[in-house]
């Protein structure tokens, strides 16, 4: 295994860096500039009602005019450029195998090692998971930096970590969706975009589920429905269905993934 | 005791041909030749038998172990060189020997740099910066490292120059003398004439032949060139049934002789003959058989008009 987490390490350290300071910084920024803009958001609030509409969406709760401060900040962990990071990673490290290796020609030499299918699957999976823990480690203390910068205290401690496992169980789950569509495919850009385009639907749901019925009835439906730091932040209450079922749904299709990925053919030709 | 050991082995991709109903026995120790036309199904035998590919029907099995469930275990022993092999760009032949030789849990620095002396290749290039050639000997030297029992080669000369391919020969028949098992892919003859010692020839999914190389050169048909003596010859001279004749200029018949040549010799004793000359068996020609008679055709038997055979040399 050793030489395989060599292999591993080699190709995605430099991304997943890159990713992070990514996160640093956008989280830093954000951090630091969304406390100084807060009469500005007020006022957009009330002149622009649909932003209000797409911002609850973000958040998971509604907003009002005159937002707290705790709400503000969590805008920083619902921003589009910090979940879209995210994502990228998780998408990154969750396509490449087998689809990935099968698009560039390599899963021949992969799969001419002495490693069990199995193997080469938990060994990326173990990979994906320790770096997405170092990724919104990352973007944690990108936060925490942007508040000292600016003198704004930031939420506690312990709401501030229970938003990480909320958004890490988002993570798990976005991760086990890439992975068993991996599994299943050929073509790392078709993973892609399945998974893009079921996290655009996430979103709509939410939007749409702001303004009419129907879409919030099905809104469950959406993996973002799942994630709302906003609560979390504002009353401090640790979201366990939240997160089981986010779990839940990455497990279950992780664990797919694996059966398919151990059962299927390889074929390049 | 056979390293390779294949029954019925079938596998197709939807309304594409793959294999059909592959019976294979490799020896220990034998270089073993696998033949066929582009298409043929050579490199998806090879993936069912590496265990990239399920098979839909029969059983396949590597050092006695089933080549599906228990294809990490084979590779403990194996090497493959995939046909179409394509590394990872950012990898040197450092790094990758590194990598593998952490994979199988064995340094392959030095065997990996003797290899490297050997095929004249400089370990610390990367493959993005290689040629065709360069990532081939690359291949190969990741594959021959580790000492494995059994290799697999699939087309493993294409991309290496006249000098290389020689050197790639001699290494293999190194090995095969010292115990390795080896099974090759090609679609190119002389490789096969050079090397093996048993030859299975595969055309639309099935094997047409396999038998030692030995056993198809007495098969194959020899260029015979007979001179006659002055009026040894006459027009109304028939010859043999072993013996066709493609054209007679005067007293010098230009014929295909199937068979060994003691029968030959004993027709001619009985009529004066100022010259012979007996090519060598022409495996080309009847692989071409093989590859191209339709099923109305003896495989051994090409049909009228086919390519005159070349006179010997």
């Amino acid at each position: 295994m050793r030489g395989l987490f060599l292999k591993i390490l080699r190709e995605v350290w430099l991304g997943t860096l890159l990713i992070g300071l990514g996160l640093f910084a956008a989280e830093t920024l954000f951090a630091f500039i969304l406390p100084q803009i807060q009469g500005g958001i007020g006022t957009m609030l009330s002149q622009m009602p649909w932003v209000r509409g797409l911002m609850s969406a973000l958040l998971g709760t509604d907003v009002p005019d005159d937002m707290p401060t705790q709400m503000l900040l969590a805008i920083v962990w619902v921003h589009p450029v910090v979940l879209a990071l995210i994502f990228a990673h998780g998408l990154f490290l969750g396509t490449r195998v087998p689809a990935a290796e099968i698009d560039r020609g390599t899963i021949d030499v992969l799969l001419s090692w002495p490693l069990s299918r199995r193997a080469v699957y938990l060994g990326e999976s173990a990979v994906w998971a320790t770096s997405g823990v170092f990724i919104l480690l990352m973007a944690l203390a990108g936060h925490l930096v942007g508040t000292a910068i600016t003198g704004v205290p930031h939420p506690p401690a312990a709401h501030l970590a229970m938003v990480l496992v909320n958004l890490y169980a988002l993570y798990v789950a976005v991760g086990g969706l890439t992975f068993v569509l991996s599994a299943c495919s050929d073509r790392r850009g078709r993973v892609i975009a399945i998974v893009f385009a079921a996290l655009v639907g996430s979103l709509l749901l939410n939007v749409l589920g702001q303004f009419w019925a129907p879409a919030d009835r099905v809104g469950f439906l959406g993996v973002l429905h799942y994630y709302r730091p906003a609560n979390i932040l504002s009353r401090g209450a640790f979201p366990t269905a939240d997160v089981a079922v986010l779990l839940g749904i990455g497990v279950v299709l992780w664990t797919l993934g694996l059966v398919v990925f151990t059962r299927r053919s390889i074929c390049t030709v | 005791m056979s390293i390779i050991s294949a029954r019925q082995l079938t596998r197709g991709y939807g309304r594409r041909r793959g294999i059909s109903a592959i019976d294979l026995d490799v020896p220990e120790g034998a270089i073993f030749g696998f033949l066929g036309p582009n298409g043929a199904g050579k490199t998806t035998a090879i993936r069912v038998l590496l265990g990239f590919l399920r098979p839909r029907a029969g059983q396949a099995t590597i050092f006695g172990r089933d080549c599906w469930r228990e294809s990490h275990h084979i590779k403990r022993d194996a090497g493959y060189l995939p046909g179409d092999l394509r590394l990872y760009p950012w990898m040197t032949g450092r790094s990758a020997l590194r990598i593998v030789g952490g994979v199988r849990g064995t340094d392959l620095t030095a065997p990996g740099r003797d290899l490297a002396d050997r095929f004249r290749l400089d370990l610390d290039v990367r493959v993005r910066r290689m040629s065709r050639g360069m990532r081939q000997k690359l291949g190969l030297i990741l594959t021959l490292a580790h000492g494995p029992r059994l290799l697999v080669l699939d087309e493993p000369t294409s991309g290496l120059d006249p000098l290389m391919q020689i050197t790639l020969a001699d290494e293999l028949r190194d090995r095969a003398a010292r115990g390795t098992t080896i099974f090759f892919s090609s679609h190119t003859l002389s490789e096969v004439n050079d090397l093996c010692d048993r030859v299975a020839i595969i055309r639309d999914g099935t094997i047409v032949a396999d038998e030692p190389l030995a056993t198809l050169r007495r098969r194959a048909r020899r260029t015979v060139r007979i001179t006659f003596a002055n009026g040894a010859a006459p027009d109304d001279l028939r010859p043999p049934g072993f013996l066709t004749v493609r054209r007679r200029d005067g007293c010098v018949w230009t014929c295909v002789m199937d068979g060994v040549a003691a029968p030959l010799l004993a027709w001619l004793a009985a009529h004066p003959v100022h010259d012979l000359a007996i090519g060598p068996p022409d495996l080309e020609t009847l692989f071409r058989t093989y590859y191209d008679f339709d099923d109305r055709a003896s495989p051994v038997d090409p049909p009228d008009g086919d390519a005159p055979v070349g006179v010997p040399s």
